[in-house]
Formats: C-alpha cells, sequence, structure tokens
C-alpha cells in the first residue's frame, strides 16, 4: 500500500455560535492515496464540505492531525498553507465560483497569477487546459456568457492548470441538470483514469458511482465504507 | 504579479461603473478645492511678492511708526537720512492740516508736501493731473477733485493757504485705489504744493508719515538700518519701526500663508469626507465579494494577495479623482484669479500657481487618501478566514 498524500488522524472540528457549539467532525481517520477516487456522501450537515475543506487545507482542526505527504501540516502559517493549495490542491464547487469580470481564459490563470507564472506560459497552459476539456470557442466569454455546464468545465479548468495532486469537488453537479452532470462526471473519472486523485463530496448515489470508493457520513463520522 | 493584481482592480472599479465614478467624483471634489485654494494662494502670494517689490524695493528700508502704521506720524528729518553713508536717496511723505480759503469756500484741509522723487519710489506718488499741468514752480498748487469742489477752486484760481496766495494750475485725476501711499489720505482731500514751501509754512519739528529709503549698491543693510535708528533716536523719536522688503514680504506671506492654510484645511475636509466615501465602496465591496474572496484563497491567494488587491482598489480611485481633481481645481484657479482681477482691477499681473510641487503633491495626497481609505476594508477582506467566505451567501 502506497503512502498517503493526505491523512487525517483523530480530526475533529467544533464550529461555535456564540454559546453553542456545533460539531461538524467527531473524530475521523482518513488517508487519500495518490489515484484514489473517493465519494464523500452523507445527508445535508453531515460534514462532508467540512472534510473537504480540512483535506484542502482550507481549514484547521479543532483537534487531530492532518498530514500532507507525511508532514503535520496543522501548524503551518496561512502564507505557507495558501502555497500549499495554489500548487497541490484545485477546488471544483457547487457555484462554480468563477471570478464574474474575467474572462473563461482569464479565470482559469488566475492560480498561475498567484504562483507567479509569466504570462505568456500562463495564457499557453491555460488554453490548453480549457481545449482538453472542449472550450477552445470560448476562451473570451465571461462566466455570464456561458451555460452553466460550460461554466463547470471552466472551473474544472481552474482547478487543472496548476497540475495539482488532488483535486476536490463539492457537489459539482448539484447545480447541473442531469445530462450536464453527466458529463462532468464522465470528465472527473477520465480525470482519474489518467491517474489524477479525486476527492468528490455528493449527495447524488449517480455521481457517487463512479468513484472507485464511497465513505458515508453521519453527523461527523465515516459510518460506512464500500 | 503586482501588475497582474493591478489590473485586476483595474477590472473591478470598471466593474463598478457608476458606483466607481461617484467614489471618484467624491476624492474630485476634495482635491480640486483643495488645489485651487493651494494654487491661487501661492499665484497671490507671488503677485504681492513682485508688488511689493515694485513698490518698496529690495534694496529699501520703510521708516514708519511701529505696526507700520501709516496713520501716525513720526519725528525725523529726511535731509539727515540723505546724508547718512551708504544711502543713496531717501523721500518723506508729510502733511499737514492748514487753514485754506478758496474763491467758492474755506475751511481746515490736509496739504501735502511733493517732492518730484516721491514718483521714482511710490508708483502712487506719479500725480497724473485731470485738468491743467503739474507743480512747475513754487506757488502753485494742485487740488484734489473733492477739495477743488470744497473751496469752489478751479485751475487758473488763486486759494490762500494759511494766508498765503497759491495759483491752482491742476485738479489730480479721481484715483480708486490709494490712500495707502498718502499716509491713509485718499489724493480725493489733498492738496498738493512742494515740499519746500510746505516747510516755510510750518516751521516747526518735520513730523513725517513715514519715509522711503534707498541704499547705493552693495551699501551693507544692517549698517544703514543701524544708523537710521541712530538718527531716529537722535531727534528723540521712540516709536519709529523700521521695515526692509524681506520684513514686509515675510510680514505679508505670513498672513496669506495662515489664511490659506485655513482654508486649505477646510477644503482638507471635503477630501476627508471623499475618503469616507471610498471606505464606504470598498466596505460594500468586500461584503459583495465575499465568496470571491474565499475562492481567490481556495485557489492559492496568499492574504497579502488580497490585501493588495483591494488597496489597488481604493488607490486607484484616489488616484483617478485627485488626477482629474488636480485638472478641476487649477480651471478652477485660473477662473478664480481672472475674476479676481477684474473686480480689483490688478492689471493681469494676478495668475494662478502650477508647481511641480502641487502636481505630485495633491496626486501622492489623493493616493494616499484613497488608499488608507480603503486600507481598514482591505485588512478585513485579506484576514477572512476562507471557508466562511466560502459559505457566505
Ligand atoms: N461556519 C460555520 N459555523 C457554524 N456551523 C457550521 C459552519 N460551517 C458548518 N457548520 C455546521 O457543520 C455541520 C457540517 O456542515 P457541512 O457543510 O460540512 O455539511 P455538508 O455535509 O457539506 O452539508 P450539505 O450537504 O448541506 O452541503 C453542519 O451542521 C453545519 O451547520
Ligand atoms: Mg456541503
Amino acid at each position: 500500500m502506497s503512502a498517503a498524500l493526505v491523512e487525517l488522524q483523530g480530526v475533529t472540528k467544533v464550529y461555535r455560535l456564540g454559546e453553542v457549539e456545533v460539531p461538524a467532525l467527531r473524530g475521523v481517520d482518513l488517508a487519500v492515496r495518490p489515484g484514489d477516487f473517493l465519494a464523500l456522501m452523507g445527508p445535508s450537515g453531515s460534514g462532508k464540505s467540512t472534510l473537504l475543506h480540512l483535506l484542502g487545507l482550507l481549514d484547521r482542526p479543532t483537534a487531530g492531525r492532518v498530514l500532507w505527504e507525511g508532514a503535520d501540516v496543522t501548524r503551518l502559517n496561512g502564507a505557507r498553507l495558501a502555497e500549499l493549495r495554489g500548487r497541490r490542491i484545485g477546488f471544483v464547487f457547487q457555484m462554480f465560483n468563477l471570478v464574474p469580470n474575467l474572462t473563461a481564459l482569464e479565470n482559469v490563470e488566475l492560480p498561475l497569477v498567484f504562483l507567479g507564472v509569466p504570462w505568456r506560459e500562463r495564457r499557453q497552459r491555460a488554453r490548453a487546459v480549457l481545449e482538453r476539456l472542449g472550450l477552445g470557442d470560448r476562451l473570451r466569454h465571461r462566466p455570464n456568457q456561458l451555460s452553466g455546464g460550460q461554466q463547470q468545465r471552466v472551473a474544472l479548468a481552474r482547478a487543472l492548470v496548476t497540475d495539482p495532486a488532488l483535486l476536490l469537488a463539492d457537489e459539482p453537479t448539484g447545480n447541473l441538470d442531469s445530462a450536464t452532470g453527466r458529463e462532468i462526471l464522465a470528465l472527473l473519472a477520465e480525470l482519474n483514469r489518467q491517474g489524477r486523485t479525486i476527492v468528490l463530496a455528493t449527495h447524488d448515489p449517480e455521481a457517487a458511482a463512479v468513484a472507485q470508493a464511497r465513505l458515508r457520513l453521519r453527523d461527523g463520522r465515516i459510518v460506512e465504507v464500500a | 504579479m503586482l501588475l497582474d493584481i493591478l489590473r485586476l482592480s483595474l477590472r473591478n472599479i470598471r466593474h463598478r461603473g457608476l458606483r466607481s465614478w461617484l467614489t471618484v467624483i467624491g476624492i474630485l471634489i476634495g482635491t480640486a478645492a483643495v488645489v485651487a485654494l493651494i494654487s491661487v494662494g501661492q499665484g497671490l502670494q507671488r503677485t504681492i511678492a513682485r508688488r511689493v517689490e515694485q513698490i518698496v524695493g529690495y534694496n529699501t528700508i520703510l521708516v514708519t511708526a511701529r505696526g507700520l502704521n501709516l496713520g501716525q506720524r513720526i519725528r525725523l528729518d529726511v535731509e539727515a537720512l540723505r546724508a547718512i553713508p551708504g544711502v543713496k536717496s531717501a523721500i518723506a511723505v508729510r502733511t499737514e492740516t492748514a487753514y485754506v480759503e478758496g474763491p467758492g469756500g474755506k475751511g481746515f484741509l490736509a496739504v501735502l508736501g511733493y517732492d518730484p522723487a516721491m514718483a521714482e519710489f511710490v508708483t502712487e506718488m506719479n500725480l497724473t493731473v485731470a485738468s491743467g499741468r503739474a507743480l512747475e514752480a513754487p506757488g502753485e498748487v494742485l487740488l484734489g477733485s473733492r477739495t477743488a469742489r470744497v473751496l469752489g477752486a478751479e485751475a487758473g484760481d488763486t486759494v490762500r493757504i494759511e494766508g498765503r496766495p497759491f495759483r491752482v494750475v491742476g485738479i489730480l485725476q479721481a484715483q480708486r485705489a490709494g490712500g495707502f501711499a498718502t499716509g491713509g489720505l485718499s489724493l480725493l482731500d489733498l492738496l498738493v504744493i512742494s515740499l519746500s514751501e510746505l516747510r516755510q509754512l510750518f516751521p516747526g519739528p518735520e513730523l513725517v508719515h513715514y519715509a522711503v529709503v534707498r541704499l547705493a549698491d552693495r551699501a551693507d543693510m544692517a549698517l544703514v538700518r543701524e544708523r537710521i535708528r541712530a538718527h531716529l533716536s537722535a531727534v528723540g523719536e521712540r516709536n519709529a519701526a523700521l521695515t526692509d522688503f524681506e520684513d514686509l514680504t515675510r510680514n505679508i506671506q505670513s498672513v496669506i500663508r495662515g489664511v490659506q492654510a485655513f482654508l486649505a484645511g477646510i477644503a482638507g475636509i471635503a477630501l476627508l469626507v471623499g475618503g469616507v466615501g471610498v471606505m464606504n465602496t470598498m466596505y460594500t465591496a468586500v461584503l459583495e465579494r465575499t465568496r470571491e474572496i474565499g475562492v481567490l484563497k481556495a485557489i492559492g491567494a496568499k492574504d497579502s494577495h488580497v490585501l493588495l488587491l483591494f488597496l489597488f482598489e481604493s488607490g486607484l480611485m484616489g488616484l483617478a479623482g485627485g488626477a482629474l481633481g488636480l485638472l478641476t481645481g487649477l480651471g478652477v484657479a485660473w477662473v478664480a484669479t481672472l475674476v479676481v482681477s477684474r473686480v480689483f482691477e490688478a492689471q493681469g499681473a494676478f495668475a494662478p500657481a502650477l508647481t511641480a510641487g502641487l502636481v505630485f503633491g495633491s496626486l501622492l495626497f489623493a493616493f494616499a487618501v484613497g488608499a488608507l481609505s480603503g486600507l481598514f476594508p482591505a485588512i478585513r477582506a485579506a484576514k477572512l478566514p476562507p471557508v466562511e467566505a466560502l459559505r457566505y451567501e
């Protein structure tokens, strides 16, 4: 069994709403290995997004450890975490979350801007990814000039342009009709076949079916692995 | 990368369209007010410096009662001043109140002792006559137009001053400006005879409104001042003060600067209000783009990138307002000086100042107001936890 890309050890996450403590995760152990394609399932509020954010180094656990390629990153400073996110992790969201006043090409370039990649190379790489995802003729379109499926493919291109070790997708089909959703899922499956490590959070059993393994969450715990 | 972030900021500003313009206008108004006031003020200072130089001259000392009070007389002998080594020439303006009888009226009236040298010192003393001619010989008098009416006299008549007959040879042109150089008396209300005749009529001690002393080339200002003081104390004059060109300009400039600082302060408040506008716009922008901030952080933006993104936005709006305000302010200053020149008949000598300091200073200041006003919103944006920003609806 190969070494984990990212590993959660005894992770809990408690949100504080004034006086009230809301436990979102209550002791999760999880290892994501290179080449994995995991689906996180479970009812609303079960902690899927929270788990995804911890895997993506967007948030810190209340207790427990997060290991990235074997190193504890729980105590790294914000700038280092941002850099790791930029270089090694790609995010796709349910709401696409493209920057509205940038073109498709510029949106895809954005992660490379923060990494300091020079302009020419940036443009080239962004264009190549968009073309691979079938958006070669939509480079200069703004998000509001694109369909939902196209927007999600631009978002996917933005996540992939840095060639990340880990791709995280939080309900990427939640805002799409089923046909378009299937297109996105087929793309994810294809990426995984090419070796990309993916963790997908979803309600949808059909979406979860494309993954190699399914983890069921309930009340902040992993209750079933299938 | 800085440039890329700057480009992003520009995009966001353009994207907000009308709201950005309104914010920019807030800065524009403040900057325009500050620039206009400073430009007019500096122009005024320069004009006054030039005027003072014209009237008084660099190598000139003014001897007056303390506080530059020309209405109060001081005792001095202008001949003694002329005799001081290092003095090239000197004049003293002296008036006396005399009993005057004319063909149609009589009364106690002010008589000015005139010395042709005065004209070369004081432009106002370049007497122009409306009718008749200038003084040429002893026993001649010029009348101010109001005096002429009081006495019922015109050119060719004879008036008696302290009982002695003088022939009226001319009536002085009415001047709107004036009084300053003639010891607070308007030329309208004067009789002008030669200084030597005034001395014969009033042989008592020489009491003058003021004296102007011009130094010879390369004379030592401090030494001459010292000798004039010595003369004053010799004649028992304790209330006199000496003012040279530098003193005078310094005094006038400090008054102008004070007024200017006060007005610029008020204008600065307008600029501050513009800054509050920037702050408001930026807080709104941070709120509206909370989710976008979360996304930027998720794809690798550091806090510093987000901070710069928002700082550039507010700074650029400040800079735009500053540039437009600078142009507007200079335009306003130009129009204002035209109007002022018209109203005060300042013979076009008055122009607004345009210095590099004013241009770069106002641009820098407007940028700083914009950036500083945007600082707190930008810090808030940079410090947003990514997860909360992403969840924000
Ligand atoms: N910032 C927060 N403050 C307080 N409670 C929070 C916060 N974020 C999440 N929670 C709570 O943590 C729990 C887990 O939330 P999470 O978003 O991970 O669930 P989820 O499985 O992704 O749900 P969904 O399917 O609706 O997206 C929920 O009870 C939620 O209300
Ligand atoms: Mg969720």
